[in-house]
């Protein structure tokens, strides 16, 4: 490269990524320490901890929550979110412009007000069932990923293929489902897996909306590391990364993980 | 401030690939040079040595008496015209064409003064005060130009600067360009791959392949004469038919060609270049002509086609397959025997690379 | 059907899942704020007029503040060494960015608890080195809540900016450069002003992030270190005052609305680019 990077700043750069990363592998060498209190490095190696995450009901019963929590509500989303999606890309004229901002609304109002404001209207107002509530609540947190990263996909495509494919005799929903769908399949699934994380490691909008009996991982975790302060939050907390490096792993084959720079 | 553009035995590498092996290239001074080839053939990697923003692994770059070699690309002061124009997109055309001015330490009276001059020199008087987004293609492009005309460079570059034009725009620029050029006297080096644009405007051409040039000289010689197999094929002999000395025959020479027919040339208007040589003609230089009426390459008539000035046919010949026109005044039949009379003013012998 | 009547049927669903699940709550929640028999501002002079909830609201102004400023900084110079890696280094360093990012908020926030605690790492290492004789309590302070800020934020930007950095063509600095523009030069003249709209839209995200974050101050500001998003938690949850809550969370919503819609006309005032 012809303009060379100045020394300190790789320099810089280097301490930065330090930064990020060190916190994260301190967790992973106390989650393998024999002790029985938080300590890096490590005193011993042992994946006891680990085992204990499943002795403790709690942490099974809020993963089990949060994995179908997160995949329900992102599928929900989707559900709803790909026909959005794919009206905003295919039918710019028929709709409206601002209805493309109303999809990231999620984002832009603070997520602990939305929480607030669902635990008042659903889970008291209506006497909606928690696990209901917190479906709702999730799927409206992820809508933006879902509506955002499909969209993106649809954006780059060539809707004159459906067209063709209309012509040669397919019917609206068929050219759908044959032809649009199989060439946006990389954003849904990278789509679906954003969202799938978020919902996972959601914390503002689930601490309202979780009740007796039903809570979520990252809840759980919380109340946890109140009384506790022991490895095993920091096995969950590598069992978490490791969902982290699946994500990553996926993302990186379908859009590539650049697509988060745009 | 005319000076002339030296390159000295120049290689540069990409990681371990060579782009350019020992290309050197003298540009007179005022002369305006073409650097014409496909794209990967190293012309836009001479101009970015030049430009300072690539590093030759050896040789050196001067221009007049100043060596180029190692100095950054800032302290260079060429004028360089971009493909995608590079107009800064948060700056007015005022003070995009002021830039150069602005990094010269001028005031801003002055450089607003210098730029409007050049602005209006290209036409856009009334666009001074516009962003690039807000300009057509062609209008950028004048921008673009007036940009680097403006710090009065000694040499000025260009990079396919009209690729991105439609048809009848790049007509008119490249003459615009042309003409700003010779008003100033600038020596210029200009990249690309269009032939057409890179004959109309030049005072000599290098036809470039694979890092290095194949031919270096006038549009006119390069178009009727060109020095070997490469550059024949890109001016476009299309027909190259490889033949070799079997006897000499008082004042004239007897070639044979794959498939064993023969042809006698007459010295004196053929210059056969060794015994294996190669025939290159375009379809007009190879006239179809009644069977045995002309020395001449034996063939069998394929498809027709019209051309307007002449109809074309494809022909099996011993050698293979080759166009040839024939005159409309007398068409002939698909299948029809012939024969294809060299046309000596249109045709070249060139020698077999090794 | 007509095309106009399909288009509405497929963005029905889910523009009733955020009128009905979003707007209406929300609304409902801004409405219970003026509902008080005490006077239709009641609720906002009683917050105004308190000295804790303001110096809730003000703390948490400096942390997002602060954190923005800081991440903005280091975001920005990280940034530019990614975009200017090489292939290889830079996608390695794009991964290092993109994992933190997408690893949870508890997790990253309880990791800063291990770092900081009393019989945390650093205490540890600072006594090991002699620095120190006694353990510092670094945990429940502001600094504390601001690191941990830094640290969630710092990926976001980075990933910002990298696109911003890539987004600006070689083509124009090679130009800048070629008009006589000094590598100090094209940064101030030509990259500055082209990052300044990605600067700005990762400064809201960073901002209205940690203005309106709850697990990191909850778990390393605590009681002591009470910010929005803590506090309207604990009015809600904790004292069952809804309608304080539903002031704080109104507040909230001001700040960040104005903050994004202020600072999106800034960009765009900036960013003459878009015409």
């Amino acid at each position: 490269m012809q303009n060379k990077t100045h020394p300190l700043l790789i320099a810089f750069a280097v301490l930065v990524f330090f930064f990020l990363l060190g916190p994260l592998v301190i967790i992973i060498g106390s989650a393998l320490s024999e002790t029985s209190y938080l300590t890096f490095p490590p005193q011993g190696l042992t994946l006891h901890w680990f085992e204990n995450i499943f002795e403790i009901s709690a942490f099974r019963r809020t993963m089990a929550t949060s994995f179908m929590l997160a995949v329900g509500g992102t599928a929900l989303s989707m559900l709803i979110g790909i026909p959005a999606a794919y009206a905003l890309a295919r039918y710019r004229v028929e709709i409206p412009r601002f209805l493309g901002n109303v999809y990231v609304l999620p984002i832009l109002i603070p997520e602990i007000v939305l929480g607030f404001s669902l635990m008042k209207s659903l889970a008291t107002g209506l006497g909606l069932p928690i696990t209901l509530s917190l479906l709702v609540g999730h799927a409206l947190l992820v809508l933006p990923y879902c509506v955002r990263v499909v969209g993106a996909s649809l954006n780059n495509f060539d809707f004159s293929i459906e067209e063709a494919a209309v012509s040669l005799g397919c019917t609206r929903a068929k050219a759908f489902f044959t032809v649009v769908l199989p060439n946006i399949q990389a954003g849904i699934i990278a789509g679906f897996i954003l969202a799938f994380i978020t919902s996972l490691n959601d914390v503002s909008v689930s601490i309202f909306l979780t009740g007796p009996g039903v809570s979520t991982l990252p809840i759980q975790l919380l109340a946890h590391m109140e009384q506790f302060f022991d490895p095993t939050i920091a096995s969950v907390s590598v069992l978490l990364m490791l969902v982290t490096v699946a994500v990553m792993a996926i993302v990186e084959r379908t859009l590539g993980l650049t697509f988060l720079t745009k | 401030m005319t000076v002339s553009l030296t390159l000295d035995n120049v290689s540069a590498h990409y990681g371990s690939t060579q782009v350019l092996e020992d290309l050197s290239l003298h540009v007179a001074e005022g002369e305006l040079i073409s650097l014409l080839g496909s794209s990967g053939c190293g012309k836009t990697t001479t101009l970015r040595l030049v430009a300072g923003f690539l590093q030759p692994t050896a040789g050196t770059i001067r221009l007049g008496d100043r060596d180029l070699t190692r100095l950054p690309a800032h302290a260079r002061n060429i004028g360089l015209v971009f493909q995608t124009y590079a107009l800064f997109p948060h700056l007015t055309v005022r003070d995009n064409v002021a830039f150069g001015l602005k990094q010269r330490g001028m005031g801003r009276k002055e450089r607003d003064r210098r730029a409007d001059e050049m602005i209006a020199r290209v036409g856009l008087d009334a666009l001074a005060d516009r962003h690039p987004a807000n300009l057509s293609g062609g209008q950028r492009q004048r921008v673009a130009l007036a940009r680097a005309l403006v710090i009065e460079p000694p040499l000025l570059m260009f990079d396919e600067p009209l690729s991105n034009l439609d048809a009848k725009l790049r007509v008119d620029m490249r003459v615009e360009i042309r003409r700003l050029q010779q008003a100033n006297g600038t020596t210029a080096v200009y990249v690309t791959h269009d032939q057409e644009e890179a004959f109309s405007i030049s005072d000599r051409v290098a036809i470039m392949n694979a890092g290095r040039i194949m031919q270096l000289d006038t549009p006119e010689v390069l178009y009727s004469k060109p020095a070997n197999a490469f550059v024949a094929d890109f001016v476009g002999f299309e027909n190259m038919i490889p033949m070799r000395v079997v006897a000499e025959a008082g004042d004239a020479v007897r070639a044979e060609m794959e498939g064993g027919a023969t042809m006698d040339l007459p010295r004196g208007t053929f210059d056969v270049p060794g015994r294996d040589f190669i025939l290159a003609a375009r379809p007009e230089g190879l006239l179809v002509a009644p069977e045995g009426s002309a020395p001449g390459i034996p063939a069998k008539l394929g498809l027709r086609t019209y051309l307007g000035r002449a109809y074309q046919y494809q022909c099996d010949t011993p050698a293979g397959s080759v166009m040839a026109n024939g005159p409309l005044s007398a068409p002939f039949d698909a299948g029809a025997a012939v024969t294809l009379v060299p046309q000596p003013d249109q045709c070249c012998l060139l020698p077999v690379e090794a | 059907m007509s095309a106009r009547l399909r288009a509405w049927l497929l963005v029905t669903p889910a523009t009733l899942l955020v009128v009905l699940f979003l707007v209406l709550p929300v609304l409902s929640t801004l409405a219970t704020t003026f509902g008080d028999p005490k006077g239709v501002f009641a609720p906002y002079a009683t917050f105004f007029n308190s000295r804790f909830r303001m110096t809730v609201l003000w703390r948490t102004m400096e942390v997002a503040v602060i954190t923005t400023i800081v991440s903005v900084a280091v975001g920005f110079a990280t940034a530019w060494v990614v975009a200017k890696a090489p292939g290889r280094a830079r996608s390695l360093l794009i991964i290092a960015a993109v994992f933190p990012l997408l690893t949870g908020v508890v997790v990253r926030s309880f990791a800063w608890l291990v770092i900081l605690g009393k019989n945390g790492i650093l205490n540890n290492f600072l006594i090991w080195t002699g620095l120190i004789s006694e353990p510092l309590s670094m945990l429940y302070t502001q600094g504390s809540v601001i690191v941990a800020m830094i640290y969630l934020f710092v990926p976001l930007m980075i990933l910002t900016l990298v696109g911003v950095l890539e987004g600006i063509p070689q083509d124009l600095t090679d130009a800048a450069a070629s008009l006589g523009a000094t590598p100090a030069a094209t940064f101030r003249q030509v990259i500055l002003p082209m990052a300044v709209p990605g600067l700005i839209v990762g400064s809201v995200l960073v901002f209205t992030g940690s203005f309106t974050s709850y697990a990191t101050p909850q778990l390393l500001g605590g009681e002591r270190q009470m910010m929005m998003g803590t506090f309207l938690y604990q009015r809600a949850m904790v004292t069952f005052d809804w309608v304080g809550a539903s002031t704080i969370a109104a507040v909230m919503v001001v700040v960040t609305l104005t903050t994004v819609l202020f600072m999106s006309k800034l960009a765009r005032k900036l960013n003459p680019v878009a015409g």
